[in-house]
């Protein structure tokens, strides 16, 4: 038998790798209680509201008291720092082998199991020419940009994702169906489909589809699932108009995708999300929380986030009321846990959508 | 903060504006600079480190570096979990201060 290959593209010399597991720690330092900038930050505002006799809520109001704050400033300049420092040794270190890492990816392309479906006249619509999180290129203009996202989102989870752990645990979440048909399930927006192969892991009879509009990212994602032996497919799609059937899905997944659409293409997912999805069947979400339930921190960080982090739908997201888009297209929500962390709620949100 | 618009090379679709490239976020664009390189310093001195011990560990495991060995040395889970360890001292170490930053800029002046 032989051994399971780990299909995280490795860094090209053992100091790269050092380099970015020093970012990987310092950004756990610098968003932790290493730094108590958050925490601190959080308390601040709030008396700051006491001082005022009401709540910080105006971002504006905010915004000026925290960027008027020493920590406040240095906060800001190390997050965005972080990041950079990520993607340039990064980006250099891919480089510096990517004949190399493109050879890899094309000895994979017409390998099984499961299949790779391109289209090579696939048109990028403008919206999504965004460099997300500062990633150079964005999702999709090079061609090692699913290698770029892999390794990179591995320094944005420190540590937590390397064997795709919050992906498993995160389909282990999403309710099958009351009547428990799950015969084809589509993930959303899949990027090198590390929840795709986790639902073929969890429904190992379903036929299981996972689409994304970059070719790059659907080049990695299917190298991993046949380095990973699971039959999954892949198609370059844009998650508004999937090509497929109608009510054909009986669960369909999307992990944090949502932030990162303009409104007008958001409201299009779901009204098409619940096209293909069959009744009965189940739509799970995770993204970031309302800004209804935003602390005057958290409202902070996603003012910051948008501007500085390659975020700029993430604030209308926040603000959209996603629960109620879901129900005017077609599904009911069950359920919409807000997620816990130490000193309050959470950043992130589930959204549990039976189509109607 | 200073910040001018997106690059032309991006093309979002409404939403926040994205900040330049470089945007400077303390008021001392001298002091905004001595932070990255500072930090930027202190990553390079990790990488340093970090050869150093893996390189400790080849030594007392064979008592002399074969070639290639080290470039190729990877960590078991229990070493792994000591380099990280070691790594966040380290952070702790350099970055202490940061919680000593007093809250009122008018005290940090004083």
């Amino acid at each position: 038998m032989s051994a399971v290959q780990d299909p995280m593209p490795q860094p090209a010399a053992r100091a790269d790798a050092a380099y970015l597991d020093f970012v990987e720690g310092f950004r756990a330092y610098l968003l932790g209680e290493g730094s108590q900038f958050e925490s601190r930050l959080e308390q601040e505002l709030l008396a700051e509201g006491q001082r005022r006799g009401a709540p910080l809520v105006d971002i504006e109001q905010i915004r000026a008291h925290v960027e008027a704050l020493p920590i406040g400033q240095l906060r800001n300049r190390l997050a965005r720092t972080q990041q950079e420092m990520k993607w340039q040794r990064l980006t250099g270190s891919f480089e510096a082998q990517r004949a190399a890492l493109s050879a890899e990816l094309a000895r994979y392309d017409g390998r099984g199991p499961g299949r790779l479906l391109l289209d090579p006249a696939f048109n990028y619509p403008p919206y999504l020419n965004v460099n997300f999180h500062l990633q150079p290129g964005g999702y999709f203009k090079d061609e090692l940009s699913g290698f770029l996202y892999h390794y990179g989102t591995k320094v944005f989870f420190r540590g937590d994702n390397d064997h795709d752990e919050l992906h498993a645990r995160l389909v282990a979440k999403a309710p099958a169906p009351a009547d428990g048909r799950v015969s084809r399930v589509l993930d959303l927006a899949c990027s090198i489909g590390q929840s795709t192969t986790a639902f073929k892991r969890r429904f190992p009879e379903a036929e299981i589809w996972g689409i994304d509009y970059s070719a790059p990212m659907l080049r990695a994602a299917h190298r991993r699932a046949v380095m990973l032996d699971t039959d999954v497919n892949f198609a370059q799609r844009l998650i508004e108009s999937t090509q497929f059937p109608a009510a054909h899905f009986d669960m369909s997944f999307a992990f944090i995708v949502f932030h990162e659409l303009p409104l007008r293409i958001i409201r299009e997912t779901v009204r098409e999300t619940a096209r293909v999805t069959r009744p009965g069947g189940v739509f799970t979400v995770f993204d970031f929380i309302g800004s209804e339930v935003h602390s005057p921190f958290q409202r902070y960080h996603r003012y910051f986030d948008a501007r500085h982090n390659g975020e700029p739908y993430s604030q209308d997201f926040c603000d959209c009321r996603f629960g109620d888009i879901l129900d005017e297209y077609g599904f009911d929500v069950a359920a919409a846990p807000v997620g816990q962390r130490a000193g309050g709620t959470g950043y992130m949100q589930h959204w549990f959508a039976i189509r109607r | 903060m200073r910040s001018t618009p997106a690059p032309e090379s991006q093309s979002p679709e409404g939403g926040a504006p994205l900040a330049d490239e470089h945007p400077v976020y303390l008021q001392d664009p001298v002091l905004d600079a001595t932070v990255r390189m500072l930090v930027e310093l202190t990553a390079e001195v990790w990488v340093e480190r970090e050869r150093r011990l893996a390189l400790e560990e080849l030594l007392s495991q064979h008592g002399l570096l074969a070639a290639g060995a080290l470039e190729q040395f990877r960590p078991n889970a229990e070493q792994a979990a000591r380099l990280k360890a070691e790594r966040n001292r380290f952070i702790e170490q350099i970055f202490k201060e940061l919680r000593r930053i007093p809250m009122s800029p008018a005290r940090a002046l004083r």
